[in-house]
Parts: C-alpha cells; sequence; structure tokens
C-alpha cells in the first residue's frame, strides 16, 4: 500500500487550486454554452449543422495554432512570431509543391514540420540561451520571418490551380460526417495534452513557469525546458501553416497576418495564465472555438467587422482580469502573500 | 555591478554616435544629394511618430513594464481630430483635448496594469486590438481626409527659412522634457526604483500605483501628440494608423540601452537609437531597398540590441576563468 512520495504528499491548498483551475475550464464550457445560445436565439442559423460545422473548421486551425502558443506561456513566455511562423511555413511548402510536381504526401507533410521546428528553435536558442526577454526575441523573428517570405516571395503568390488536387481535396475529405479538418485537430490538440499530462517534460513546463528558481533548485534545467518548449511551438505551427495552406488553397505572403494575436487571445480567454505555470493546452484549444463562435455568430448578426477587433481585444483584458481574481482568491485562501 | 553599468552607458551611447556617423558616411556614398541641410532634416521627419512613442514606451520600459497600444493610441487619436475638424473646433481647443483622449487611454492600461495589478503585455495586446477597434467604430472604413490647412501645420510646415520640419521642434521639446523627468527629478527616481525592485520602492514609501499610472498616461499623452503629427504628415485619419510601427518604437527602446526588464538605462541613448534607425531607414531607401528587406533589418537589428548584454555576459564569462587561472599560476 506504499504510494510513491511525490503523489502521498499532497496539501489540502493544491486541492483547492486544481478544483479552481477544473472550475476555469468549466467556466470556457459554460461561457460557450451561453454565447451559443444567445446567438441561437438571435439567429435562426446559427444553430444549424451546416453552420455549426463551419464554426468548428475555422476553430480547427486556430485551436492547434493556441496549443501551440499555450506550450511557450506555460513555461511564463510568449512567441508573437506565431503567425510569421505560419506564413513562412505554408509559403515555403506551397512553393516546393508547385515547383515539384512529383511530390509525394509524406514530402508534403515531412517538409513545414521540419521548417516550423527549426524555426521555433531559432526562437528557443534566443530565448532560452540568448536570454532575451521573449517578447523582445520573438518581436524580432515576427518581422524577420515575415519579411523573409515577403523577400522570398518577390510578391508572387501560389495561386490552389499549382498546387497538386488531392493536397487540396484532402482538407476537405469527410469521414462519418464531420470534415477531416476538424477530426486532425482534434487529435492534435489530444495527443499534445495528453502528452503534457503522462510525460516529464509536461510537468517541467508547469515546473519552470510557476517558480523558475525553485525549478532550478530542484535540478530541473530551465534552458532546455524552454528551449524545447518553443520547438514544440514551431513544430505545432507548421502543421498549422500546412493545413491552413491546403483549406485556402492560394496561398499569400500575408497567410495567418494577426495570427499571434487570435491565437494568445484564444490561450487566454481558454484560461491559460500568461504570468506562466497554469492553464492547459485544451483550455487553449477551447479558447479558439469561443473565439471562432463569437467571429461567426458576429457576421451572422451582420454586425461590421470592426467590432470583432474590439471585442477580440476587449475579452483578452477581461480573461486576464478574472485569472488575476481567481490567483488573488487562491492565495487568501492559502494565506499567501501578497506580491 | 552598479559602477561597471554606470561606466558602459556612456560608452554604448559612444557606440551609437560612431554607428550614427557611419550610417550617415555610407548614405551619402549612396546619394550626392543625402548631404544637403534640407535633406538631413527633412528625413528626420520620418522618424518622428515613432520617436514620440518611443519617449513615452522608455518612461514605461524604466518601470519594468511595457504598452504596446501605443499606436493603437494614435488611431484614437487621429480619429478624434477629425471629428472635432467635421465639428469645426478650432485647432487651439482641439489638439489639448486629442493630448488628454491618448492621456486617457495610457491612464486606463495604468490603472488595470498598477491597480489591477495585471500583467502589462496582456492588459496592452488587449487594449491594443480594443483601442483600434474603437477608433475603426468611431470613424468610419473610409477614413477622413478633409481637414482644414489650420490642423495640418503642426506636421508639415518647416520654420526658419523653411528648413526645419515643425515636428522636429515638437519632438526636440518633448525630448528634452522627458529627459528632465526621468534624469532630474524625483519623479524619473522613482520609477528606476520601482523598475529595480519594486517591493523595495514600496517599502520605501514611494506611491508605487500612482507613478506607474502617470507613466502610462504620460506615454498616452505623447501618443495623443504623435497623432497630431500623424494627421499633418499624411492628411488622413483611418482605424488603421500607425498599425505595425511599434517594432520600430521598441527596437528604438531596446538599442537605446533601455532594461526591458526594468530599472536601468538612459532617455539621450534612446533619442541616439532613433536617430541611428531613422538614419539606416532613410540610407535604405536611398539604396532602393524594399520595405520588407527594411523590415527584416529592423527585426535584426532588434535581436542584436537585445542579445548584447548576453553577448557582453558570455565574453565576461569566458575571460574569467583565463584570468583565475593566470592570478593562480602567479601566487604559486
Amino acid at each position: 500500500m506504499s504510494e510513491a512520495p511525490s503523489v502521498a504528499a499532497r496539501p489540502g491548498s493544491r486541492n483547492l487550486v486544481e478544483v479552481v483551475l477544473r472550475l476555469r475550464e468549466a467556466g470556457v464550457v459554460v461561457f460557450l454554452v451561453v454565447l451559443g445560445l444567445a446567438f441561437g436565439l438571435a439567429t435562426d442559423r446559427f444553430l444549424s449543422v451546416q453552420n455549426l460545422t463551419t464554426v468548428a473548421s475555422s476553430a480547427a486551425i486556430l485551436a492547434i495554432a493556441a496549443c501551440a502558443q499555450a506550450i511557450v506561456l506555460i513555461t511564463r513566455n510568449l512567441d508573437v512570431s506565431v503567425g510569421s511562423m505560419m506564413g513562412l511555413v505554408a509559403y515555403l511548402t506551397a512553393d516546393w509543391a508547385a515547383t515539384h510536381p512529383g511530390i509525394t504526401p509524406v514530402e508534403v507533410v515531412a517538409i513545414p514540420l521540419m521548417i516550423g521546428t527549426v524555426l521555433g528553435a531559432i526562437n528557443g536558442l534566443l530565448v532560452a540561451y540568448g536570454r532575451v526577454p521573449a517578447l523582445i526575441a520573438t518581436l524580432g523573428t515576427m518581422s524577420l520571418y515575415r519579411g523573409f517570405t515577403y523577400i522570398y516571395a518577390h510578391g508572387q503568390e501560389v495561386t490552389s490551380s499549382r498546387l497538386p488536387p488531392w493536397m487540396l481535396s484532402s482538407v476537405d475529405a469527410r469521414i462519418g460526417g464531420l470534415p477531416i479538418l476538424i477530426l486532425v485537430s482534434i487529435a492534435i490538440v489530444a495527443v499534445v495534452a495528453w502528452l503534457l499530462h503522462a510525460y516529464p517534460f509536461g510537468r517541467r513546463l508547469y515546473a519552470v513557469g510557476s517558480n523558475g528558481v525553485a525549478a532550478w533548485f530542484f535540478g530541473l534545467r530551465a534552458e532546455r525546458v524552454v528551449f524545447f518548449a518553443y520547438v514544440a511551438c514551431g513544430f505545432l505551427c507548421g502543421i498549422a501553416g500546412l493545413l491552413y495552406a491546403a483549406r485556402v488553397g492560394t496561398v499569400t505572403v500575408v497567410l495567418a497576418n494577426g495570427w499571434e494575436m487570435s491565437s494568445l487571445a484564444s490561450a487566454v480567454i481558454g484560461g491559460v495564465s500568461v504570468s506562466g505555470g497554469s492553464g492547459t493546452v485544451v483550455g487553449a484549444a477551447l479558447g479558439a472555438v469561443v473565439l471562432a463562435t463569437i467571429d461567426n455568430g458576429l457576421v451572422l448578426l451582420r454586425v461590421p467587422e470592426f467590432w470583432r477587433m474590439f471585442i477580440q481585444g476587449a475579452a483578452i483584458v477581461a480573461a486576464v482580469a478574472v485569472d488575476a481574481l481567481i490567483a488573488e482568491a487562491i492565495r487568501r485562501s492559502t494565506g499567501g502573500r501578497r506580491r | 555591478m552598479s559602477t561597471s553599468a554606470k561606466r558602459q552607458l556612456p560608452l554604448w551611447e559612444m557606440a551609437l554616435v560612431v554607428a550614427i556617423l557611419a550610417a550617415g558616411a555610407w548614405s551619402s556614398t549612396l546619394s550626392p544629394y543625402y548631404l544637403s541641410v534640407d535633406q538631413l532634416f527633412g528625413s528626420t521627419r520620418a522618424f518622428i511618430i515613432p520617436g514620440l512613442l518611443a519617449l513615452g514606451l522608455a518612461v514605461v520600459v524604466s518601470l519594468g513594464e511595457i504598452d504596446i497600444s501605443l499606436a493603437s493610441i494614435i488611431a484614437v487619436g487621429t480619429v478624434a481630430l477629425s471629428k472635432l475638424s467635421a465639428a469645426g473646433v478650432p485647432f487651439a481647443v482641439a489638439a489639448p483635448i486629442v493630448v488628454a483622449i491618448g492621456a486617457l487611454c495610457g491612464a486606463f492600461n495604468g490603472l488595470l496594469v498598477a491597480k489591477w495589478r495585471l500583467p502589462s503585455l496582456a492588459v496592452t495586446l488587449g487594449t491594443m486590438g480594443a483601442f483600434r477597434g474603437l477608433a475603426f467604430i468611431a470613424g468610419s472604413e473610409v477614413g477622413y481626409t478633409d481637414f482644414d490647412d489650420v490642423y495640418l501645420w503642426l506636421g508639415s510646415d518647416y520654420v526658419f527659412g523653411g528648413v526645419v520640419p515643425v515636428s522636429l521642434i515638437l519632438f526636440a521639446l518633448a525630448a528634452a522634457g522627458v529627459w528632465f523627468l526621468m534624469h532630474r527629478t524625483g519623479y524619473g527616481r522613482r520609477c528606476f526604483s520601482i523598475g529595480l525592485n519594486p517591493d523595495a520602492a514600496w517599502f520605501a514609501g514611494v506611491d508605487v500605483v500612482g507613478v506607474k499610472i502617470r507613466a502610462y498616461a504620460l506615454a498616452g499623452a505623447l501618443a495623443g501628440a504623435a497623432a497630431l503629427v500623424w494627421v499633418g504628415q499624411y492628411g488622413s485619419a483611418r482605424g488603421d494608423n500607425a498599425d505595425g510601427s511599434i517594432l520600430f518604437v521598441v527596437t528604438a527602446v531596446v538599442l537605446g540601452g533601455m532594461d526591458i526588464n526594468g530599472g536601468r538605462g538612459t532617455l539621450s541613448g534612446v533619442v541616439l537609437a532613433l536617430f541611428l534607425l531613422g538614419t539606416i531607414r532613410n540610407g535604405l531607401g536611398l539604396a532602393n531597398v524594399g520595405g520588407p528587406t527594411q523590415t527584416v533589418v529592423l527585426g535584426g537589428l532588434l535581436v542584436a540590441g537585445v542579445l548584447r548584454p548576453a553577448a557582453a555576459a558570455a565574453i565576461a564569462r569566458l575571460s574569467r576563468p583565463a584570468k583565475t587561472r593566470e592570478a593562480r599560476a602567479q601566487g604559486e
């Protein structure tokens, strides 16, 4: 009947924290349901199967990007080059596919994953080993990656007619009535969530993010953990970039412009704290669904597009405020000192 | 540590001066018209708007905080000015109102960051979208271009024989004012002390919340002033004004030697970095280098600017063991 010491030693406050965190994700689901009902009452079309599939499809790629962002956020860093990485990956892959007619599906998947991993590794080197603050480093690489896409493209776009037809049709295929894009996205989020939950790497992400100094004393190599968080982020951005390219067909140099903002918004709305150490990738994916639902509902309600920008921004501030309130409540109940 | 940091700063500023001269020399080889007084003064107009933002951001960064919503406050300011212009308000009345609106936007950020203790990056990321959305909602998609000539004076006219842009004088006054505030007043001292150690500053009786809110309000007010210059330079007001200019602003502040974690840096470094970036961009323009390549250069400079302390530390680490080995050898 002997338990591992790490499992046995679990003070009451820890349980409270876990309950609150569960509530945070349940809160996102409740908010989503309320939002869905409100839009359903306001417009007839929102709750139709066809429209809900549209919402899920547009949330699918964002959920992967939000997942990527969440991994980095958990380590108390952030990545504002997510959109630029997706754009560069998508353009290079589409250009390669267009200029090499005999390309195989294996290559089409392997190339973006490799490019994404390399781009993420550059970010990771700068932040983890160069000790550059995450915002500055990724703001720099955001413009470097996007600028490189512009220079490489010479103002050209890759049109869908130049891509192999199977590449475009595969994302539109359906399995059991559901678009494959949605299934792939759910599978990726589930695998990442499982990896973070079941493997030491996931625990280390949380350890470094919640208290870097304590993690260091405990013997964790924080640099390495942060580095691999960025590598994982780049890898997932590679997947997201490939799916985006296949979905839109025509790849331009501004593809996924501004996605750093929406991926951050999704993660924050889904309960991933920008102060690190808390939140889950499932929450981030749920946040992406919330954003896609808001977008879709506003379009159906014929609200001008500018309101989306305002609402998305306000949602980030509101989500951050909610997290601060929760953190304050936890601090008070555990008798912690206020900063 | 503190003495070496003090000794480093003038050195860095000297390096910036040398870099400016080098960039200027390079530019003069590209075009015979580069080294004319008209051109030199006129080219400064390209960085006055981000420059005003950088002055405000430097104050916020000295606290160890960040504000990436400043470019969006410009959009709020230009749209507000267009409304006042359409209502026929005289510029002398409209200008202070726009600056005050900017200060209000900034104070709102400051309230969320200081009073509610929310992380500044996430908050200003949110308000970056929210302010720009507001500007779009208040203005229209089409934009407004029917500004009276009086409204354009600040951003478009020249004085002293038609050589010095009016906006350059505004920038010089603002830079001198912020420099005085940060390096010659108690308020500046309190800003740097908060940036170094907020807890210690609080225990020493510094009104941390008040100082932070005022810093954000100042940055917002400077963004409001930048909106006035924007309208003068471009003659239009639209929700997407100054979109994406935050990269240039952050680069200037970081390259100018402000520690992004707060507590260290000088305003003179920031101003020098602005001149350096302006000269480089002007030179790249003369050399017919396209916008995307300029962005890549800017991003590379930003990364290089922040890698500087890390590189210095690495060199110090490499040289230290060698020294001790020598010392040991001498001791034996």
